[in-house]
């Protein structure tokens, strides 16, 4: 065999393999990942993709989050809920940190009066807020939680879901726990753990969630409450962001007498 | 700069809050009242999360102030007949807004009377929903 010869073999040889060798898929995989997706699992109860609001029909204020039953805060949330208190009698807003572009984070931007598109896959939900255009990521693809010395917090947690019949019941934590409020005057720590069980009822349009949370830092007990969203057909969610420049013309966020 | 005198028309009007309708906290707002002002529209800007209006507003001593209106997401203006060109830089407005309570020049949007006498409002955000 010549030198010449030689070497167009290697080649050939060289791009045969090349060509012929998957690409291998890299463990975890992402929850896109094809392979990933094609895994056999059984077929989900539901599927939440579609667009959904808060249901404000019987309420306008369904978008707080008012503890039913007992509930005591901490000392610490505690000195915040009265000065919010202390703050609303007297007209001024008490850290809107929401109005100054922070983020709502988990639970608010739930019901932010805001549509929410969501998207499901065998392995994840997506959901994507009309408010701010938050990503909230729940995966259903088995994995656990995240190591907490490498999980970066984030004001909408890490959420893994699993089925349970026909509900799907979410487990979320690893909170931002700063500039992060349940609602005024009640703040969210790093303890913020939230479970949601979501149940998707009257003939597929409507979505409700039932909520445990705790947050030993914040409260005692369980803090449980129900919300329900409504499917919307005739709208879609736009690119939303919150900027200074806006923010500038917005006298209720600019006022010298908010509490910040 | 153009003056224009004022319309200060204070009347106890009680409307269903709008707070879930901006992306922050409205208690700053007296939804209450609801204040008419007349002026120059200086800047009308449709974006999202909120479409805002600075008009300039000559009071009867002859000082001029610069109201900051904020207004609604622009798909729920359009729901009300609104677009981006329905205003513009050197008209006279008239603008009902719930001012702020502690006097600065500024609040939230109710409604515009245009030129034409026409009277747009907006649309809440919740959208129809099947039931």
């Amino acid at each position: 065999m010549t030198t010449h010869c030689l070497a167009r073999t290697i080649a050939a040889l060289t791009l045969a393999c090349a060509t012929a060798l998957p690409l291998a898929a890299q463990e975890p995989l992402g929850a896109l990942a094809r392979a990933n997706l094609a895994k056999p699992r059984p077929k989900a109860p539901f599927d939440l993709t579609g667009t959904w609001f808060i249901d404000q029909r019987n309420s306008e204020n369904t978008w707080h989050f008012n503890p039913t039953g007992p509930f005591k805060l901490t000392p610490a949330a505690q000195v915040h809920y009265d000065a919010a208190k202390k703050a609303q009698a007297e007209g001024k807003v008490y850290h809107d940190d929401i109005g100054q572009c922070w983020p709502a984070g988990l639970p608010l931007i739930m019901t932010r009066v805001w549509p929410i598109a969501m998207i499901q896959q065998p392995t994840a939900i997506y959901m994507i807020s009309g408010f701010m255009n938050s990503l909230r990521t729940i995966y259903l693809d088995g994995r656990p939680h995240s190591d907490p010395d490498v999980v970066v917090p984030s004001f909408n947690g890490e959420s893994i879901g699993r089925w349970e019949g026909d509900t799907l019941v979410v487990d979320t934590r690893y909170f931002v726990d700063d500039h992060h409020w349940i609602d005024s005057g009640i703040p969210a720590s790093d303890q913020l753990h939230i479970v949601e069980r979501i149940t998707l009822v009257n003939n597929g349009n409507t979505l409700q969630i039932a909520y445990t949370m705790t947050d030993p830092k914040s409260w005692e007990g369980d803090w449980k409450v129900t919300k329900r969203w409504t499917r919307v057909e005739d709208t879609d969610i736009a690119e939303v962001s919150c900027l200074p420049d806006l923010n500038q013309h917005m006298p209720s966020t600019q006022s010298t007498d908010n509490v910040r | 700069m153009k003056t224009y005198a004022v319309g200060l028309a204070c009347s106890l009007v009680v409307l269903t809050a709008p707070a879930a309708l901006a992306h922050h906290s409205a208690a700053g707002v007296d939804q209450a009242k609801t204040v008419t002002i007349v002026g120059e529209l200086k800047e009308f800007k449709w974006a999202n999360p909120h479409s805002w209006m600075d008009i300039a507003v000559t009071d009867e001593k002859g000082a001029t102030k610069l109201w900051s209106v904020e207004m609604t997401a622009p798909a729920y203006l359009a729901r009300a007949g609104w677009t981006s060109k329905t205003v513009k830089p050197g008209d006279k407005v008239t603008v009902a807004v719930h001012p702020m309570k502690n006097g600065d020049p500024g609040g939230l949007f109710v409604n515009i009377t245009l030129p034409d006498g026409r009277v747009l409002g907006q649309s809440p955000a919740a959208p129809r929903a099947p039931q």
